[in-house]
């Protein structure tokens, strides 16, 4: 009875399949963080229902979301854009602080109009993020060294970078604020409430993306590589300079992110700035799928679940918390992924 | 102390924390699987190191809890990359999140505070008589020993020298052949990762219990990634990971010392050299020596699952 039942794996799960198992992999994280809480003596249904009405209650809490989504957005699409190729970009973390370091040299040092200096800020951002993924895009595509490792390995350089400037030479000497630089004149203007035009930037660039990537001959060519680099480079395809190509524009939309949170958010540059959003620009990105559309409703969901997160440091639970929360979801979703690539048959007796 | 024994005495210790956890590696790499959840095991063995000495005051329990901790999460990753083959990447970069989350939301309580025991140097006699190396060698803390001597010689010769470090390496390379040789490719492997697993967070342990020792948010600070670059640098063998590590306890001493006699250079930037260091530990080789490429090349099989169906 139970032998006549067969597990069969097939190349590539079914898209329906893979969505389910990621929906299933964040709701287990949920319920068994609940059942955590539970156990520590919290009421988890209290709790959801103080995070559903203080995101969602009111404007300021949607704005509050509004917020983290941007950032969230644009390290998601920057993972992704790397995915594309087959590579991991893991120091979005590193390429954020370095978007948000250039911005901040150009606000602090070059005089003229706010509206000139915002633009150059903006190009200084993307350029800062593009630098930093510089040496592990060459080593990889010259030397093959795993860009996993040497990505990430710039993460701790450039947060002890921002930390140095910010507590040392740049450090505000006026204020009573130590440990940031002074407040940069040059802001991305708000749109409603304290939410500002970085998000439908944000959006904007991924639109842009996804389509460079689905419509044009580059995007086809980029993808063939990523899937097959054998094929790409027998097919004639500059397999290498394409492979620069993407993960550079792939430090640049981390770049990105670090200098609209800068110029849109905090106004000034401090130790931490990133607030772990490089990292959880990878969960955004797998669960996304490599899609870079599906980019905006993964950040959606990340966002949610961080500003939850940040919530809940009322009644005890921090952004550690958070970050743990995150790894388990992550993990259900790789189990999940694969499992996904099975189809359970019957075979006929 | 002259400067060079107090150098390398620093180097020991500091880069103990290193060989341990990239011996660890090896092992799970040498058997096919890159486990990238070295950072959060250390986070996890290093808040139960602290955690369990605070309870009783006996360094070795907490060096001996964090490695059952650590074989417990090395289990679960098992399971996950191992049985049910998911991805090696992201759970590895699961493991890592979740074992920081956890472990600074456990050590909350344990913050900023010393260990309430930690390891004590163990003077070897005869053998810490000899200038410079011994001093600094032998007159450290028992894990010193076990990290740099008991660990990589017992290690390499399982490996190098017996019948079933052959098999463990076949599983590494060549997984189908291992498989139709009779070795059980499923059992080595589960069994491998969740060694190193635990040796990756003995090492969070040796950080909290014998190097710092206190616990504070943070407090590995890449060390983990750290350690799986070595590996690469260390072409998976044993004793030259125990002896990379040594080299960046190196780096970490010189940094230390620059800051005990006030180097015109911001204690900040100093404690970027480990993580520069590394990355030039893995570029450089593969860019001036192509040879080294094979001599030093990870196993055949790393990061690709098994399915014995698909052969």
């Amino acid at each position: 009875m139970f032998g006549n039942w067969r597990f069969q794996r097939l190349p590539s799960a079914h898209p329906g399949v893979a969505f389910a198992a990621r929906a299933a992999a964040v709701i287990a994280a949920l319920v068994f963080t609940g059942i955590i809480l539970a156990i520590a003596g919290a009421n988890p249904i209290e709790l959801a229902a103080e995070v559903i009405d203080s995101s969602f209650g009111s404007s300021f809490g949607l704005e509050d979301l509004a917020l983290l989504f941007i950032p969230l957005i644009l390290t998601g699409l920057a993972v992704t854009v790397a995915q594309q190729i087959g590579t991991w970009n893991i120091g979005a973390e590193g390429q954020f602080y370095l978007g948000a370091f250039s911005a901040t040299a150009v606000g602090l040092f070059v005089p003229g109009p706010p509206a000139l200096i915002l633009v150059l800020m903006f190009f200084a951002g993307i350029v800062g993020g593009m630098l930093w993924i510089l040496i592990p895009t060459l080593a990889r595509a010259y030397a093959n060294v795993n860009e996993l490792i040497t990505t990430l390995l710039l993460n701790f350089v450039a947060a002890l970078l921002v930390y140095y400037v910010s507590t040392g030479p740049w450090r505000d000497r006026v204020g009573l604020a130590n440990s940031a630089t002074p407040r940069l004149s040059a802001e991305v203007p708000e749109f409603w409430g304290i939410v500002h035009w970085g998000l439908p930037v944000a959006v904007l660039v991924v639109i842009a993306t996804a389509a460079v990537f689905t419509f044009s001959r580059w995007g086809y060519e980029v993808r063939l590589s990523g899937s097959n680099p054998s094929a790409a480079k027998y097919a004639g395809i500059p397999v290498r300079r394409h492979l620069i190509t993407v993960m550079l524009l792939s430090g640049g939309v981390a770049g990105l992110a670090g200098m609209l949170e800068i110029a849109g958010t905090v106004h000034r540059l401090q130790g931490g700035i990133s607030n772990n959003f490089g990292y959880l620009g990878i969960m955004v990105a797998v669960l996304a799928r490599g899609s870079s559309i599906g980019v905006i409703f993964s950040a959606a969901l990340m966002a949610f679940i961080l500003n939850s997160g940040i919530i809940l440091q009322t009644q005890g639970l921090t952004t550690s918390a958070v970050l743990a929360m995150t790894g388990l979801i992550l993990f259900l979703t790789a189990i999940g992924d694969e499992l996904s690539h099975y189809r359970i048959t019957r075979e006929k007796t | 102390m002259d400067l060079l024994t107090g150098l390398l005495t620093t180097a020991f210790l500091a880069g103990g924390v290193l060989a341990l956890a990239a011996i660890g590696e090896v092992l799970a790499e040498r058997v096919g699987v890159v486990n990238l959840g070295v950072e959060g095991l250390m986070a996890m063995g290093a808040v139960t190191g602290i955690a369990t000495v605070a309870a009783t005051p006996v360094p070795i329990f907490g060096f001996l809890a964090a490695l059952v901790v650590g074989a417990v999460f090395g289990a679960i990753f098992a399971f996950a990359t191992v049985i049910v083959r998911a991805n090696q990447v992201l759970c590895g970069l699961a493991l890592t999140l979740m074992g920081a989350g956890l472990a600074s939301t456990i050590g909350r309580n344990y913050s900023g505070m010393p260990a309430r025991a930690s390891f004590e140097g163990v003077s070897i006699p005869l053998l810490n008589q000899i200038p410079i190396l011994g001093r600094a060698l032998f007159s450290q803390n028992i894990l010193v020993y076990l990290i740099y001597i008991i660990l990589p010689i017992g290690l390499s010769y399982l490996m190098f020298y017996t019948r079933h470090g052959l098999n463990l390496r076949a599983v590494g390379e060549n997984p189908a052949a291992a498989d139709a040789a009779g070795i059980r490719v499923t059992l080595i492997r589960f069994t491998y990762v969740t060694a190193g697993a635990a040796l990756a967070a003995g090492a969070g342990a040796y950080l909290t219990l014998a190097f710092v020792p206190s616990w504070s948010d943070g407090v590995v600070a890449g060390r983990g990634w750290i350690a799986v670059a070595l590996v690469i640098f260390a072409g998976y063998r044993p004793v030259a990971a125990a002896l990379s590590g040594l080299l960046f306890g190196l780096i970490t001493a010189l940094g230390f010392v620059g800051q005990a006699r006030g180097w015109p250079v911001a204690s900040a930037i100093l404690s970027m050299l480990p993580y520069l260091g590394t990355m030039a530990f893995i570029i450089v080789p593969v860019l001036a020596w192509q040879r080294m490429r094979r001599v030093l090349a990870a196993p055949a099989a790393l990061a690709v699952p098994y399915y014995r169906d698909m052969r």
